[in-house]
């Protein structure tokens, strides 16, 4: 497993977000009963994805022992810079819009 | 409202240890607080203060103690670098250790100095600081660390998560270093988000934990990383402006003759260290040291960094 925080490392980081930092603040009832709906809709899919079976890094695995082993090929980059950019699809993809 | 009832408390207790110190004060203001450490507004005796207090949980490795980035700050002071004037280090205030210094006024949000009309003299302004903090004689700080390459190696280690983008950045950093220069007092953090900027320009530098014993390039081409140009990517440096002028003053000054290729080795020894940084940073919020997710993100958002350092790659190949 390579991308840390987990999707379900992450629920749990917006689910204690919500409990400990948000919910105290709320006056509001009906904001108070909607956050606390949005936290177990939240748990359904921290619980959903604890069902998937877990990332297979075995590739990126084998090629950071690679390179850290000094067995760099001119190639590398470019597969490299791939899986970066597929990651970042996830992550943040409006960066990639930087380079355009 | 629990949160805003524990605030008050603390702010009463912080008030009364102050005040045993510094005499009459305002009501302290808490500007920050993390696990690891707070930052307080008080003003007092006509003064505008800052208190900088340790927050009680675990202290990220590699970073000076209250009592050490005192001592940092006090010798940058003695040597004429623009920074807040240190105060007093105190060792219990209540019950925790913290340091006093002046409240600059300026901006500090990076986002919105690269927005503002600074003066063109920033760069050189930059420079002329950074010059003054590489030649703080190195005795004078005996606790700082020799932090090399090295050093990241251990702390992408230490967080177990297989990286081929950084082990690319590190391989080429091994195989293509510079000259050997000797080292110099860093300030370790030198970047646009850590200058108090106003319409003047410069003035003064926050943040000395991460002060080490470093080439001087390290400083020198940390600002030049894409993360700090918050957006303004056209100006390489922290968004704000040109490297030319920037390198010029700064070999001018120190007489060390800096050339351009060893500033874009630099500038990818950067990334690679803020890309493992978001990683550490990441990892202490899986290991329960500082839940935030602020902190967890990072561990996402370490990609742009990564994208960055292949990006830099591919332009040292072509």
């Amino acid at each position: 497993m390579s991308e840390r925080p987990t999707a379900q490392e992450l629920t749990e980081a917006i689910a204690e977000f919500l409990g400990g930092e948000i919910l105290p603040t709320l006056d509001d009832h009906r904001l108070r009963f909607r956050t606390l709906v949005a936290m177990n809709a939240l748990g359904i899919v921290h619980r959903e994805l604890a069902a998937l079976p877990p990332e297979d890094d075995a590739v990126r695995s084998e090629l950071a022992r690679r390179i850290r082993a000094g067995d760099v090929d001119p190639g590398m980059l470019a597969q490299v810079k791939a899986d970066v950019e597929a990651r970042l699809r996830i992550a943040s993809p409006r960066y990639l819009e930087r380079y355009e | 409202m629990t949160t805003v009832a524990i605030w008050s408390d603390d702010r009463t207790e912080m008030r009364e240890a102050l005040e045993a110190l510094l005499g009459p004060t305002t009501d302290p203001v808490l500007l920050a607080g993390g696990a690891s450490k707070e930052a307080w507004s008080v003003d007092a005796g006509g003064e505008r203060l800052l208190v900088r207090r340790a927050a009680g949980g675990v202290i990220h490795r590699h970073t000076l103690s209250l009592k050490d980035e005192f001592d940092v700050l006090s010798a940058a002071y003695e040597a004429g670098v623009k920074v807040p004037r240190p105060i007093m280090y105190v060792e219990d205030l209540d019950q925790r250790e913290a340091f006093v210094m002046e409240r600059l006024a300026g901006e500090t949000i990076g986002r919105r100095i690269v927005r503002m009309d600074v003066p063109a003299h920033l760069p050189t302004q930059m420079a002329e600081e950074l010059a003054k903090i590489h030649a703080i004689p190195p005795e004078r700080l005996p606790f700082l660390q020799e932090a090399r390459l090295e050093r990241m190696v251990d702390e992408l280690d230490d967080v177990g998560t297989p990286h081929p983008a950084i082990e690319l950045g590190l391989w080429w950093l091994r195989e293509n270093r510079p000259p050997h220069r000797p080292s110099v007092v860093n300030h370790g953090d030198y970047r646009i988000g850590n200058l108090v900027v106003n319409e003047g320009g410069l003035v003064g530098i926050l943040d000395w934990e991460f002060a080490h014993l470093d080439d001087p390039g390290r400083d020198l081409g940390f600002g030049l990383v894409r993360a700090w140009r918050f957006g303004v990517d056209d100006k390489r440096l922290g968004g704000i402006g040109d490297v030319d002028g920037y390198l010029e003053r700064y070999n001018e000054l120190t007489g060390f003759d800096i050339r351009p290729e060893e500033l874009d080795y630099w500038e990818l020894a950067g990334n690679v260290g803020w890309a493992i940084g978001c990683l550490t940073q990441a990892e202490r919020h899986l290991r329960g040291q500082d839940r935030s997710v602020e902190l967890a993100i990072l561990g996402r958002l370490g990609a742009e960094v990564e994208y960055e350092i292949c990006h830099l790659l591919e332009k040292i190949a072509a």
